[in-house]
């Protein structure tokens, strides 16, 4: 069946079965490897693309339901060449481990930044806890988050006397 | 002495210690070294490449899954090299003997040895290149080479206005020979080791671009995945094939030694296919066993069998007798999985009469040897093309998912790439091994004056040399594998390294005690297990610091001071407590609501100190903070260093939380990230991670962290609520 989509600003379309989940068209179909299968069922966040400017987890979102929605990936974050400011900010702290997870954690943080420029400690914790990662970058997360909003960059995420 | 790039390379490969077990073969060199003049590109060793074009290429011969590598290896050959680190273009080595690890004569990226064994070699084969270029420069000019300086890829001349690019001289530099030892740069000229704070593939993995094994994409290539037996051992005779056949997009469905292969174009309609297959298994022989009862006989193995002796040192029965207190603790340990965010996975092709492999794969050479297996192919004519890992953890050490991808493409001869589920990944993987621990402590005039260790469970050498055998020698027939893997065994310890998998940390008990003894009863119920993050480190530690707590107790003393009263000879050991004591506020009160448990335990030659603060909310465990010394020698990246310590603080914190892989008659019952949890976002303390500087050789960090938190959070929260934690994962 085809399905028309935006992906990065550039229109596809794909013939695909309905229930196929955007992940897969993404990254097979269009090609965009950015974009990670971590657990096929919404539960780690390595997936996250943007979809009609919302985080969605594109393991979990049939084509079928997306049809002729914006998408947008990591892929589609730099501007004219130019790196989105929190894939700055990721290299400036080193945030990276192993990286699978990083693509689905900068688009959740990149959402959280459009709706809001300057969250606190607390809205950066509950935007990204959703977003697994093994490694452990959990604090350079936070930090880099906030050396975009313009925060400190140091993450406590427990204040001492709580 | 006289020196020229293949004696270099020969020192460099074989200064590696005893525990090589591969002879050395002659002629086995593989990759050419040397000066090429249509590419003009000049290989100085194995691990380098200059271009004309001022191009530098640097081989990794260790893989790269978030421990950093990467940029630290990169680092070492960049400064002796005197070239910007950044500069560098890095690609994945592959398999040749000059890029085995010599710790293991196997080319595996484990036991966090790569910074270690890369330290001497890299640095001098970075030093030799550079000196190559400085000779052939001091010829050009007809000035001493000793007067001449490098700068960021150039060499200037005496009078400190000339200079050549190192492509100017690639040419030339390979006709130099250097006379005498290479020297290398003294600390106090280093530019990037211990400064280096950048990560050199961080730009490639935030924008999508790092290729990691799941992200390979050939011309006409087809999915699969892989039905396997749901419990161990079990084999599929006959399914469905005909129902299966005509679904949309399958082109394929057969059966593997592995299992029920679907192949599709593409990979949900493989996935979807795999739902209408009904598959009849043959469990003769299968496992059958439960988590309780694997725990309930090595109880049973333990009382049996008192084990192997591991460690003696003075007589501990005699300690127990004339002791005042006998405190004695048996701890218990489940099957943890790795949870890689990558799931397993491999692309394989065979055309042309040869295999080759695309893969996540922490070692290559072992790789070869599992698609050879699976095809009527000999490893030489199977390449295998390392990626990034998406996490490897010990993991991607053992072979099984490019035995699969091989098997099925070595069927169909198009390319296939074979994914596992998240489920597959958590119930088909190797296990890091359930453990019972018994302990018996001997007081007396508050000494403590005896030390029994018994750790019960099984080895992971039985499991790993079935590849890791015929790696080391290739060029032996394949009939000759198994054989191989049973003299592997048979020779352990003489020929072969000893696997210390079980004892190790148990072993090394660093604490002044008169009478000690460690013993193993090995015994294994036949659930598939390999390395885990810290390996036999990640039980013994929790063993060894909660007993060492518990005596503490039992003496009415101090923690941190019990120990330090028992580590006069152990200098790092005591750094590190003191610091971490002193750094956490060790003695003074917690607050309301919370307590403090500490834990000190080396690992891969690095001395770890954790205090763990935690309390109870809403009947859940807290970790409210982690303040951790760690010395590990010389600092190459200290980003990285702390970066992989606290990483690793959180990978132990989740297993000491959560982790817990359990078998319900031969099946495991947990599947995905619901039921196997990690630590997330919100419930990560805050991680403090002090480096004591120092000048000592480097040993690893990517496995370090893991082991002391563990048994430091359930030090704490006996101090909390009074109640020992013997079994893990920890309860509130």
């Amino acid at each position: 069946m085809a399905f028309s989509l935006t992906v990065n600003g550039h229109r596809h379309t794909v013939d695909v079965d309905p229930d196929t989940p955007l992940l897969w068209v993404v990254r097979d179909e269009i090609g965009l490897k950015g974009t990670k299968f971590g657990c096929g069922a919404g539960l780690c966040g390595a997936c996250t693309v943007h979809v009609n400017g919302q985080p969605a987890r594109s393991c979990s979102t049939p084509i079928e339901l997306v049809d002729g929605a914006d998408i947008t990936t990591i892929e589609g974050l730099e501007t004219e060449g130019r790196l989105h400011p929190l894939q700055q900010a990721w290299i400036d702290e080193g945030v990276p481990q192993c990286g699978y997870c990083q693509s689905g954690q900068i688009m959740t943080a990149a959402h959280l930044l459009a709706n809001n420029a300057s969250p606190s400690r607390d809205e950066i914790v509950t935007a990204m806890t959703g977003n697994l990662c093994r490694c452990g970058t959990y604090a350079r997360i936070v930090a880099a988050v906030e050396a975009v909003a313009g925060g400190v960059g140091q993450y406590e995420p427990a204040p001492e006397d709580a | 002495m006289t020196m020229n790039r293949r004696d270099f390379l020969k020192v460099s490969t074989g200064a590696s210690g005893s525990l090589i077990l591969a002879v050395s073969i002659p002629g086995c060199a593989s990759i050419q070294t040397g000066f090429e003049p249509e590419s003009g590109e000049w290989k100085p060793d194995v691990w380098l490449e200059l271009s004309r074009d001022d191009d530098i290429v640097f081989t990794l011969a260790r893989v790269e899954m978030g421990q950093g590598a990467y940029t630290g290896l990169t680092t070492l050959i960049a400064e002796e090299l005197d070239v910007d680190p950044a500069r560098i273009i890095v690609k994945f080595a592959p398999v040749a003997p000059e890029y085995r690890n010599p710790l293991f004569g196997l080319q595996l990226t484990g036991a966090s040895t790569s910074l270690a064994t890369s330290w001497k070699p890299l640095r001098e084969a970075g030093a030799s290149a550079r000196q190559m270029l400085v000779l052939a420069a001091a010829r050009v000019w007809e000035v001493n080479a000793s007067d001449c300086t490098t700068q960021d890829g150039r060499v200037v001349h005496p009078n400190g206005i000339d200079s050549l690019r190192y492509g100017q001289l690639v040419e030339l530099a390979d006709k130099e020979v250097i006379r005498g030892d290479v020297a290398l740069k003294p600390k106090s000229e280093w530019k990037y080791i211990g400064r280096q704070a950048g990560k050199l593939d961080a730009h490639a993995k935030v924008t999508g671009k790092a290729v990691y094994g799941i992200d390979v994409e050939l011309p006409d290539m087809v999915y699969a995945v892989m039905t396997r037996s749901p419990r161990h051992g079990g084999v599929a005779k006959d399914f469905n094939r005909r129902d299966v056949i005509g679904l949309p997009g399958v082109q394929d469905a057969f059966i593997t030694e592995r299992g029920v292969a679907v192949v599709a174009n593409s990979y949900w309609q493989a996935r979807k296919a795999q739902q209408a297959l009904q598959v009849d298994w043959d469990m003769t022989g299968a496992l059958d066993t439960s988590t309780e009862q694997v725990l309930e006989g090595y109880r049973r193995a333990a009382s049996d069998d008192p084990g192997v002796k591991e460690r003696t040192e003075g007589s501990v029965n005699k300690a127990a007798e004339q002791a005042e207190k006998v405190v004695e603790a048996e701890y218990e340990q489940p099957y943890l999985a790795h949870a890689t965010m990558e799931p397993m996975n491999a692309t394989a092709w065979y055309h042309d009469g040869q295999m080759e492999v695309w893969a996540p794969t922490q070692a290559p050479d072992l790789g070869r040897i599992a698609a050879a297996r699976h095809s009527d192919l000999s490893p030489g004519d199977v390449t295998i093309h390392t990626t990034f890992l998406g996490g490897g953890f010990g993991r991607r050490l053992t072979q099984d998912y490019i035995e699969e991808a091989a098997a099925v493409a070595y069927q169909l001869k198009v390319p296939v790439k074979l994914i596992w589920s998240r489920e597959e990944d958590t119930r088909h993987g190797f296990l890091r091994p359930a453990m019972l621990h018994r302990m018996k402590g001997s007081l007396a005039e508050g000494q403590l004056t005896g030390w029994q260790h018994q750790i019960v469970g099984p080895q992971i050498l039985d499991w790993y040399v079935r590849n890791a055998a015929p790696a080391q020698y290739p060029w032996a027939p394949k009939f000759l594998y198994d054989t191989l893997g049973k003299v592997g065994l048979m020779a352990e310890g003489i020929a072969t390294p000893k696997d210390i998998s079980a004892i190790e940390g148990a072993v090394g008990y660093p604490y002044q005690v008169p009478n000690i003894s460690v013993r193993h009863t090995h015994t294994d119920p036949g659930v598939p297990i390999t390395w885990w993050r810290s390996v036999g480190y990640s039980h013994n530690g929790f063993a060894v610091e909660t007993f060492m707590d518990e005596l503490a107790h039992e003496s009415g003393e101090d923690p941190v001071q019990f120990r330090q009263r028992m580590l006069d000879s152990e200098p790092r050991h005591r750094e590190v407590l003191e610091r971490a004591a002193r750094l956490a506020g060790w003695g003074e009160s917690a607050p309301e609501g919370r307590a403090r448990g500490m834990a000190l335990f080396k690992s891969f030659g690095t001395y770890v100190a954790q205090v763990v603060e935690a309390g109870v909310e809403n009947g859940e465990i807290k970790v409210y903070k982690v303040t951790c010394s760690v010395d590990c020698g010389q600092v190459v990246n200290p980003r990285i260093v702390e970066d992989q310590i606290a990483g690793g603080i959180l990978f132990g914190l989740t297993a000491a939380l959560y982790g817990e892989i359990n078998f319900d008659q031969g099946e495991i019952r947990q599947s995905n990230f619901h039921d196997y949890r990690l630590l997330q976002l919100h419930q990560a303390p805050k991680v403090v991670v002090d480096i004591v500087d120092s000048n000592a050789e480097p040993t690893g960090v990517g496995e370090p962290g893991v082991p002391p938190v563990i048994p430091a959070l359930g030090n704490a929260l006996f101090a909390l609520t009074g109640k020992r934690q013997r079994r893990l994962p920890l309860t509130a």
